[in-house]
């Protein structure tokens, strides 16, 4: 085995520890700057990342771990995730009293815990790694410990989770006693086998639970609203892209690589799952008024949507799960940054808050209408052509299918939830540009890194909706390791 | 060099208007000057086009897009159709450029009015070259954009604003079904291009079927709207609310000539139905508007409504299968209505803005060269020989007296009103007594307003002897009756050609221009109301037609919009938009509920969640 092939892993962690031992000598006012020594050090990682060659598989650790196009494309979205959110807490910095290197090194750890999710061909290694994250998010819930709100997320994201973890640790037992094996390489040539043995069952679908909960799809979602809204900003932005990315990648592995003979008697309960899951988030985010909450809420319908691609159990659902999550990534994380902005200045986390922000900070009042109009899925950004791409490999796959008209069903339960969530989108948009008389109208300044951040999040919508071409021959490229 | 010349005509006065609109708003002197520039550009290269022109047609085009089983070229056609035009359109338009740089001299919004004559310049240079439908189309709207945005050029006043939102609207009327036309011929022929389309239809006649007819008609609508034949002609004499200039170039010399020419240019198009209905409709305009005329007061509106006319006369002469006719007389009509509409331009700048002609006279002697230029255009209008007028009505006659007696005597009743009511506009203004002050201490003109009339009388006077109708003839294969010959013999010609025709058309001529003196040689007032009463009136309302309009529209406006209303107001709104927000908005609050904030319930609901799940899936 070659180390280079865990090398990524290896340098993120690598660099955690080094900022945690560079803070023993740095004085507390300049811990500002260690964050933007971990930006640079995953500017790295991430541009080293693109030297690598995954053309044909590497496996390391007996098999546990793989690196192909698909790991190496999450491991990339992992890091530009990190990144940007790493930009984001410096942004927060002011708001978190003592720890402030922790908090990025934590970070770092989670980051870790995500890439190896991606490269996970092993129970053992999925659980673990998906431990990896959940427990450094136990900390970075929590970590604004003196603040009611964050403490009361800390708590419920831990007693759920360790309800999750349950269920995961439980089926992945279950699944041993059934088949014998924990490799999914091993695993796929039994499967086709397995799909009467209630053992099996039951064991694969402790699994999607815990896997679910991750993703926060109805109905493994309940601690999603609450922490969503308690955790510090970064953390929230955190959790909603990174670590329901990690969740997609697990699923992605365990239905394509492991069971893919199996997993097709569950199309029904993947579709229900789906449709569920889209109108419950668009239905629950109407009536919200604090924009983190709101946000959670949206995250739910995504996850919605991006279980649409899943679903539909084919190539191209998953390629467009993929381009989906980038859309997702550069949207979330500046409606994210946006609010970090907002809050500091304002001091409130609700949708009033945004009130005139296109005569307080233009360049945040464009960031967010953006982010806004990509999440509905409107053209010409990214989230309309993630959609569309979700929508017709969902259509194809209804075309092909003859046993029932589920697919149908599910696409036009996603579209009823696109009209839906234009109220609410569009709500924040007109609290932007028209709400009547804002008592404030101070400009909002905004400090050059974030305003870097903002326009890469702008340029990546508005890339992903104009040209498509080339991400989703990416997309594509990195699918190819799936079975299907 | 040949090849790029045709774009460069087209692009150059686009590129002005951009200039002027986006850097030099604010620099009256250097606006008029790139919009002047252009235009003097754009001509020099049709002279240029027209001195290498060998009588051939030429395209340049490249692919623009492709969708479906459309495929659309942005491709320029010249044959001697199109470098008539443009030679017409660059030409006049270039001396009409320099004179609304004396007649707009001190508005504020010179540099827009230029910016708006430059973007007018390049939609009818698109209209000439279009080698296809699309393109046609296309260019046809922005002429009808540029057209209203110079008709509401004062936009602060009512009437001008008013007045471009009429001919917007009643363009759109005829353009929707021009589109209806297009799009049968596309979906029949399969290619939008005009020379693939003709040589379908000639391979091919009856292509059509039934719809021969119908597919005429349509496309006619497009020059029913936009040549202000009736009954779409109500727009053309309200346009005369935009600057005097833009009257003459837009609403008398170019676009309105834009339907004559584009029926010329798919002639092939229409069958003998087709060509019937074209003619009458031509030459009910043309009867129509020439007795309007006769009972208006305001000079630029008998200037409008013998502009509408005159397109009656050149409809009609497609009509009766002679659009060489037609096409020529477009051609001196541009001329000597565009040089009518700078007299009364000049006119009404020495008059301070007056128009009614009761309230002039005796500008004879003030305005010699204005008068001078005003009457040789009005001996033009009217058909006397040797004014290049007299050529082009001549054969427009001749046409229809081969096909058709009764238009034939409309055509030359209507000359005879024409002499009579050009020469009432002559002895009111110029000649009889002065009837105001203003009158009596009017100026002539500056020489940037002068000058380009006495260019313009030039072909006013000579274009009968320029061979005009050979040329055009080249582009219509069926032509050949019309011989290039020497010039002394061409104005012989339409005696020897069709001598009836000629003959009975001056002596209606002579006798409209007796009328007019007996009437109108010494008037200080209109005697026409008091000797015929009520018909006089009916006259001077335009015959109501307006009025007979705006209550249609009115009625069924009001009651389409109680219907829209109630459907609005009940089911979309109350039923569609406001149930639904309420349901979905309760669902919303409903399900919120669940979110209790208790960590044990949250449990308890993942639990059960997880046990009813795992249910659905072992059940199977």
């Amino acid at each position: 085995m070659k180390v280079s092939i865990i090398g990524l892993e290896i340098s993120v962690i690598l660099l955690g520890i080094a900022l945690l031992l560079v803070d023993l000598w740095v004085p507390a006012r300049y811990r500002k700057g260690l964050g933007y020594l971990a930006v640079l050090g995953l500017g790295v990682i991430l541009v080293s990342s693109f030297s690598m060659n995954a053309s044909e598989a590497h496996y390391a650790f007996g098999g546990m771990y793989v690196l192909d196009q698909l790991a190496l494309f999450f491991k990339r979205f992992f890091l530009l995730t990190a990144i940007i959110v790493l930009l984001i807490s410096i942004e927060f910095s002011g708001r978190i009293r003592t720890g402030l290197t922790e908090y990025f090194s934590l970070m770092l750890f989670g980051l870790a815990g995500m890439m190896f999710a991606a490269s996970s061909h092993h129970f053992a290694l999925l659980f673990v790694s998906a431990e990896l994250i959940t427990v450094t998010f136990y900390v970075l819930v929590s970590f604004q410990r003196r603040e009611i709100p964050s403490l009361e997320a800390g708590v419920k994201y831990l007693v759920l989770s360790a309800l999750s973890s349950g269920l995961l640790v439980y089926g992945i037992a279950l699944v041993f006693g059934a088949a014998q094996t924990l490799d999914f390489q091993a695993l796929s040539e039994k499967a086709g086998q397995l799909g009467n043995d209630p053992l099996f069952l039951v064991g694969m679908f402790f699994v999607v639970a815990g896997l679910g909960f991750k993703i926060a799809a109805f109905p493994f979602h309940v601690w999603a609203p609450d922490v969503y809204q308690g955790a510090p900003i970064p953390t929230t932005a955190f959790l909603a892209v990174g670590s329901k990315a990690a969740g997609f990648a697990l699923l992605m592995r365990l239905f394509f690589s492991a069971v893919p003979d199996f997993v097709v008697q569950w199309d029904l309960l993947l579709l229900i799952l789906a449709a569920v899951t889209i109108l419950y988030g668009n239905l629950c985010a109407l009536p919200q008024q604090n924009l983190k909450r709101l946000l959670s809420y949206s995250s739910i319908a995504h996850a919605g949507y991006l279980l649409m691609g899943i679903a539909a159990l084919s190539q191209s659902g998953s390629s467009a799960v993929l381009y989906y999550l980038a859309g997702y990534l550069f949207a979330v994380l500046a409606a994210f940054a946006v609010v970090t902005v907002v809050s500091n200045q304002v001091g409130a986390e609700d949708i009033a808050s945004l009130a005139g922000l296109n005569r307080r900070g233009p360049l945040l009042a464009a960031a967010m209408t953006l982010a806004m109009v990509s999440l509905t899925g409107i053209p010409p950004l990214a989230g309309f052509f993630g959609k569309f791409l979700l929508l017709k490999a969902v259509l194809e796959q209804g075309a092909a299918t003859t046993a029932h008209t589920g697919y149908y069903w599910l696409a036009g339960a996603a579209i009823v939830g696109v009209v839906i969530s234009i109220y609410y989108y569009f709500g924040i948009i007109r609290t932007i540009f028209w709400s009547k008389d804002p008592e404030d109208l101070s400009p909002i300044p905004v400090s050059l890194p974030l305003r870097a951040t903002l326009c890469v999040c702008l340029f990546g919508m508005l890339y992903l909706g104009i040209f498509p071409d080339y991400p989703l021959d990416m997309a594509t490229e990195a699918v190819r390791a799936l079975t299907f | 060099m040949t090849g790029i010349l045709p774009w460069v005509i087209l692009f150059v006065p686009l590129l002005a208007a951009l200039s002027i609109t986006l850097l030099t708003l604010r620099h009256r002197a250097l606006s008029a000057g790139l919009s002047i520039g252009a235009i003097c550009v754009s001509f020099v290269g049709s002279l240029l086009i027209w001195i290498s022109f060998d009588g051939g047609s030429v395209q340049y085009s490249t692919p623009w897009l492709s969708v479906g089983g459309l495929h659309v070229d942005l491709g320029l056609l010249l044959d001697s159709l199109s470098v008539t035009m443009l030679l017409v359109v660059t030409g006049v338009g270039a001396l009409i450029h320099i004179y609304s740089y004396g007649y707009m001299a001190e508005d504020p919004g010179m540099p827009r009015y230029f910016a708006g004559l430059s973007f007018f310049t390049f939609s009818m240079l698109g209209v000439v070259l279009s080698n296809n439908f699309v393109q046609l189309f296309i260019f046809w709207e922005l002429v009808g954009v540029s057209s209203y945005l110079l008709i509401g050029f004062w936009y602060d006043r009512p009437t001008a604003a008013d007045a471009g939102k009429k001919a917007f609207l009643t363009n759109r009327l005829g353009d929707f079904g021009f589109l209806l036309g297009i799009i049968l011929v596309w979906t029949t022929i399969g290619s939008l291009n005009f020379g693939e389309i003709e040589a379908t239809m000639r391979a091919n006649p009856e292509i059509f079927g039934s719809l021969a007819s119908i597919a005429g008609l349509l496309v006619f609508c497009g020059a029913l709207g936009k040549s202000a034949q009736f009954p779409l002609h109500v727009w053309l004499p309200d346009a005369m609310e935009g600057p005097t200039p833009v009257s003459a170039l837009i609403h008398a010399a170019t676009m309105v000539a834009a339907g004559i020419y584009m029926l010329s240019r798919v002639f092939f198009l229409f069958n003998e139905t087709a060509l019937l209905v074209i003619a009458w409709i031509g030459g009910v305009t043309a009867l129509l508007a020439a007795v309007i005329a006769i009972q208006q007061d305001d000079i630029k509106r008998i200037l409008a409504y013998s502009t509408l006319s005159q397109l009656g006369y050149m409809v009609m002469a497609v009509g009766v299968m002679d659009p060489t006719a037609g096409m020529y007389h477009l051609t001196t009509h541009a001329s000597f209505k565009a040089l009518l509409f700078l007299g009364a331009g000049a006119v009404i700048h020495a008059m301070h803005h007056e128009q009614n002609i009761w309230k002039m006279g005796g500008l004879r002697r003030a305005m010699p060269v204005t008068y001078w230029m005003f009457l040789i255009a009005t001996l033009a209008i009217c058909g006397v020989p040797p004014f290049s007028g007299f050529f082009s009505k001549e054969s427009i006659l001749a046409a229809a007296l081969e096909h058709n007696a009764i238009l034939f005597g409309v055509g030359a009743g209507v000359a005879a009103l024409t002499a009579f009511y050009m020469f009432r506009l002559v002895y009111a203004v110029f000649i009889g007594p002065p009837k105001s002050n203003a009158a009596e201490y009017a100026h002539e003109v500056p020489g940037v307003m002068k000058w380009p009339q006495v260019l313009l009388g030039v072909p006013s006077l000579l274009a009968g002897f320029w061979g005009i109708e050979h040329f055009i003839g080249q582009s219509f294969a069926s032509a050949s009756a019309h011989h290039a010959a020497a010039w002394h013999w061409q104005i012989l010609s339409p005696f020897s050609h069709a001598p009836l025709a000629a003959f009975f058309g001056l002596g209606l001529i002579g006798f409209g221009i007796a009328a007019a003196y007996a009437f109108y040689g010494n008037a200080v007032r209109d005697p026409l109301p008091d000797e015929m009463g009520r018909l006089s009136t009916a006259i001077r309302e335009r015959l109501y037609l307006d009025e007979a309009y705006t209550a249609m529209i009115r009625y069924s406006h009001e009651v389409l919009a109680l219907i829209a209303d109630w459907i609005d107001r009940w089911v979309i709104s109350g039923m569609l938009v406001r149930g639904s927000q309420w349901g979905t908005d309760l669902a919303g609050r409903l399900l919120r509920m669940a979110q209790t904030g208790n960590v044990q319930t949250y449990a308890l609901f993942l639990v059960v969640a997880v046990v009813v799940v795992l249910w659905f899936v072992l059940k199977r």
